[in-house]
């Protein structure tokens, strides 16, 4: 098996994962592709033996984390007046995307963060705590916590509180 | 009344908990009401969660995307190095490589510096010269496809600058722009001493982990590529 057909292998579990993390489907398909060109380029610094998907995940990961600090600032510098109420909102495109999402995507989205991508690793992809936890690159303690908040976050949005 | 906490039962959802702590819950649960409905909210919400995003999975993978793959998956084969080395070194943009017009090399031979090889060393530091000079300065991966020497990727360097990767018979590397002229950053050997027995991608490897490490962004397009020219690396 080649590097090449390795990923193959696990891009659909990668789209998910983008999925579960982006704001829409497009978003999440532009964040793949990103992550597989990079992974192509570093594939030097893959280390075979060790899981290339939880390498994925982290290279996806932080695209996305350096992508939404720009969305940030991008939002704060074209909408000073309404950062607090719609950061993160851009536009036509969002609200249209906002239509179109259900109230799962709705909810993770509203998730901060840490929680969402906590979330995504562990209850989405099913990684194990400690592997989720290599991923992020935090503590098991932290992303129990994290897991704990979100998932009472998520069940209260969701509406399906017992 | 319980000591099981939410940790402990999302744990036991998640699948974490030994088999001893695994008892100790499900006999808790048994026994009060209230613990069994979280429990049974959670599990919900993990199943929903699950549910949700499971039909991405089966979705058929963007054609684009298996291309990229496709495309790369090529460059393993031993057969035809040159062309398909190049070829790995061409992804992230610089792809949309237009046809334009060659340039010939020959005319632009005969850099100074000592020797004829195409690498000087000058003051502590490898400079190219001769062809190799003339390649990096003046052509274009869109235009070489008799150029004894190739361009693979050009980009923008991390605190400024241009850099360019090359792959000859003899030598192949990286190259970045100083004020007088090209300062090699990583010489390997060339397409030339390629022997059977060695991957073809390995000389790749070493050049992509430079080109990684210096690269800020993507690399240049065809017509990024252009202009930099243009404006002679400057």
């Amino acid at each position: 098996m080649s590097f090449e057909s390795d990923l193959l292998a696990i891009l659909p579990r990668l789209r998910r994962f983008a999925a579960s993390l982006s704001r829409d489907r497009a978003d999440a398909d532009d964040l793949c592709q990103a992550a597989l060109e990079k992974a192509l380029r570093a594939r030097d610094q893959w280390q075979p033996g060790t899981r290339l998907d939880s390498w994925m995940y982290r290279i996806m990961r932080n695209l996305w984390i350096d992508e939404g600090r720009s969305r940030q600032r991008a939002a704060r510098t074209f909408a000073p007046e309404e950062v607090g109420e719609h950061v993160g909102h851009a536009g036509d495109r969002d609200v249209e995307a906002h239509v179109m999402l259900s109230d799962v995507d709705r909810a993770m989205r509203s998730l901060p963060d840490e929680q969402r991508e906590a979330i995504a690793l562990v209850l989405v992809e099913g990684l194990s705590y400690k592997e989720a936890a290599e991923v992020l690159d935090i503590p098991m303690g932290t992303l129990t916590s994290r897991l704990v908040r979100g998932r009472g976050a998520l069940i209260e949005l969701l509406g399906e509180a017992a | 009344m319980t000591d099981i906490d939410e940790t402990m039962l999302i744990a036991l959802v998640d699948g974490e908990l030994d088999e001893v702590s695994r008892r100790r819950i499900e006999r808790a649960v048994a026994e009060d009401p209230a613990l069994a409905a979280r429990l049974d909210m959670h599990v919900r919400l993990r199943d929903r969660l699950a549910d949700h995003y499971a039909p991405i999975e089966a979705e058929p993978v963007p054609a684009a995307m298996r291309a990229l793959l496709q495309a790369e998956a090529k460059v393993v084969p031993l057969a035809r190095p040159v062309a398909a080395r190049r070829h790995a070194w061409m992804t992230g943009g610089a792809i949309a490589a237009s046809l334009l017009l060659g340039l010939g090399i020959g005319h632009f031979s005969g850099g100074g510096g000592g020797g004829d090889g195409p690498v000087a060393v000058e003051q502590g530091t490898m400079v190219a010269q001769g062809e190799l000079a003339s390649a990096l300065e003046t052509q274009l991966a869109s235009a070489q496809d008799s150029a004894p020497i190739r361009i693979g990727l050009s980009f923008r360097r991390k605190g400024g600058g241009w850099c360019r990767s090359f792959e000859g018979q003899a030598i192949s590397g990286v190259a970045c722009r100083q004020e007088q002229g090209w300062q090699v950053q990583q010489l390997v050997p060339g397409s030339g001493q390629e022997t059977a027995y060695r991957q073809a991608s390995s000389g790749d490897v070493r050049l992509m982990a430079t080109v990684d490490a210096l690269m800020d962004g993507s690399p240049l397009d065809a017509a990024q590529e252009k202009a930099a020219k243009a404006r002679r690396w400057q």
